[in-house]
């Protein structure tokens, strides 16, 4: 059992690589593997999306659809070299696009800052009063109650009261409400993990006699990193949601949110997808750098299910 | 040390602590601030009896609960049907998973505006709105299900000669119900904001019309008392989740 694997001797036609014939089987194989799959089905989605907004009709021209998103790219992005260097046609550009487009770089600079400043101190303070809640009886049973019910508090509710107090020029309120959806999950999180210590750390650190900080910021939240992890992702999460719903409700000047309801009202929807192709890939992107820090730092640690 | 804080009076009292010092911080800074930033405790309950007295708030309750569960359970029962049809076809699953996982991480309520745009403003309009914010994270938790069937069970149950129905009722389905319940977790709460967001942003009804009424009149004590209730109902959803999921999914011993 132990000598017979990881040996790299192979036996000549054992593998079914080796037995099948080139040609036919040769096309068998590029169809039956994964990047076939993966692109066979982006096509369908793309071709049905397309078609079924087609047999809508002419009344919803309008309608955002993938050709008409494909174009809207660069003239969002960058319209003035789309316009004017490569389709030579410099009398399309005009000030609507150009507006747009000043709209839509502001928007990803502000709605992307925001989320980033929110949730770090989302992060700082959900983590210190997490552990202290998982460390300390009195403040648990003090806080829990409101950690869980505000964070079952639906979000979006609560953005008509936060309105009232912040103003919706700024983005007091948007910061207010990227606050509020990633502080609690934070929180909630933490204080499983920090509960969760493993009790020998804990009788090491008695041994020693560590002092109380030393426990809970040297032993608790290091312990605690799978489920901080797991709350940042959540309040990633929740954070952008949070982020465009305040935006869209309280009309945050130059936001990604805000830049989606300008276009959709001016009937450009397919410019205001591309804003949420944006947020799509900052979504992808926050996930993809949580899975490889926790890859690079946790390597202890394997969510279950997670498989190979 | 823990015994004494585990006994039941001293339990009981730091709760009711917390509790009681929570309602006396409401009641003294609701009272103090602008009328149009906040109300006191008071005020929100009277105002919670005036509108359960008038029946406007369990017509809210009732709109909302009724948009939810359409829209969260057919999600749910698409989300799963689709999952278990990703465990078995591998080529589906490998075909489907990053265009998940892109639609996972898409906040949904930017799709409102073209959601508006094609449907028209009403009862379908939210429908997709709520089916939206819950069906992805129980796929993508499904998904996560499908991915871990390893497939030396399914073999084992082949060279049993088991046929296609046993194998779905004895191993895909008996595996995967566990993270359906962790979608259903996850999706239970998002379901929710999916109702608020739809009834602010598609048109005023249930406990987000309730809210924006109460809002247009002036009443702070209103707004808070249609906040109080939908988070009570949030809370007793997460609850019911939970509960499932702790029944369901036992022997996974991952209590998470």
């Amino acid at each position: 059992m132990t000598t017979e694997t990881g040996t790299t001797t192979r036996i000549p036609g054992a593998s079914t690589a080796e037995r099948v014939q080139p040609g036919r089987d040769l096309l068998w194989r590029i169809v039956s593997s994964g990047i076939f799959a993966k692109i066979l089905v982006g096509v369908v989605i793309v071709t049905v999306w397309q078609m079924g907004m087609d047999s809508l009709g002419s009344n919803f021209d309008y309608v955002a659809r993938p050709t008409g998103i494909f174009e809207a790219i660069p003239v969002t992005i960058a319209p003035e070299w789309y316009f004017t260097t490569f389709l030579n046609t410099p009398e399309a550009y005009t000030p609507i696009v150009q507006a747009a487009h000043e709209r839509f770089m502001a928007g990803i600079v502000s709605t992307m800052g925001a989320i980033f400043v929110g949730l770090f101190i989302a992060l700082v303070a959900g983590t210190i009063v997490g552990v202290l809640m998982g460390r300390i009886k009195a403040v648990d049973r003090l806080l829990n109650f409101y950690v869980i019910a505000f964070y079952a508090m639906p979000m979006v509710a609560i953005v008509p009261v936060v309105v009232n107090w912040f103003g919706s020029s700024g983005g007091g309120t948007r910061m207010a409400i990227i606050l509020f959806a990633g502080f609690f999950s934070i929180t909630l999180n933490m204080a499983d993990g920090a509960r969760a210590t493993p009790p020998e750390y804990l009788d090491v650190a008695k041994a020693y006699r560590a002092k109380p900080w030393n426990v809970w910021f040297g032993i608790a939240i290091p312990a605690a990193m799978p489920y901080l992890l797991a709350g940042i992702r959540l309040a990633a999460g929740r954070a952008l949601v949070g982020a465009v719903i305040a935006e869209m409700l309280t009309g945050t000047p130059n936001s990604l949110g805000n830049f989606i309801l300008l276009e959709a009202g001016n009937l450009r929807y397919n410019e205001a997808f591309v804003a949420v192709l944006v947020l799509s890939f900052f979504g992808v992107g926050i996930e993809v750098v949580l899975n490889w820090s926790t890859r690079m730092f946790l390597p202890w640690y394997r969510r279950e299910g997670r498989g190979q | 040390m823990n015994s004494l804080w585990d006994s039941r009076p001293i339990r009981f009292s730091t709760y009711a602590a917390g509790l009681l010092i929570g309602a006396v911080l409401w009641e003294y800074f609701g009272g103090k601030v602008n009328p149009s930033y906040g109300a006191p405790l008071s005020a929100t309950a009277k105002r919670f009896i005036f509108l359960v007295s008038n029946g406007q708030l369990q017509d809210a309750v009732l709109g909302s609960l009724q948009l939810y569960f359409v829209g969260f359970i057919s999600a749910v029962l698409a989300a799963s049907l689709f999952g278990l049809l990703m465990s078995r076809l591998n080529y589906l699953r490998v075909g489907f998973e990053n265009y998940i996982m892109l639609l996972y991480a898409t906040p949904m309520i930017a799709m409102v505006p073209f959601i508006k745009s094609v449907l028209e403003i009403g009862f379908a309009a939210k429908f997709t709105v709520v089916f939206l914010f819950g069906f992805f994270p129980v796929l993508y938790n499904t998904l996560e299900g499908a991915r871990s069937v390893k497939p030396e069970m399914v073999e084992v149950a082949k060279s049993f000669r088991s046929g296609e129905f046993a194998l779905w009722r004895d191993l895909l389905i008996p595996h995967t119900v566990p993270f359906i319940l962790t979608g259903i977790r996850q999706g239970a709460g998002r379901a929710l904001v999916g109702v608020v967001a739809a009834e602010f942003l598609i048109s005023s009804s249930g406990l987000g019309g309730l809210i924006q009424d109460q809002q247009g009149k002036y009443s702070m004590s209103g707004v808070f008392a249609s906040i109080t209730v939908l988070t009570a109902m949030g809370l007793l959803l997460m609850w019911i989740g939970r509960v499932l999921e702790n029944r369901m999914a036992a022997w996974r011993g991952l209590n998470r």
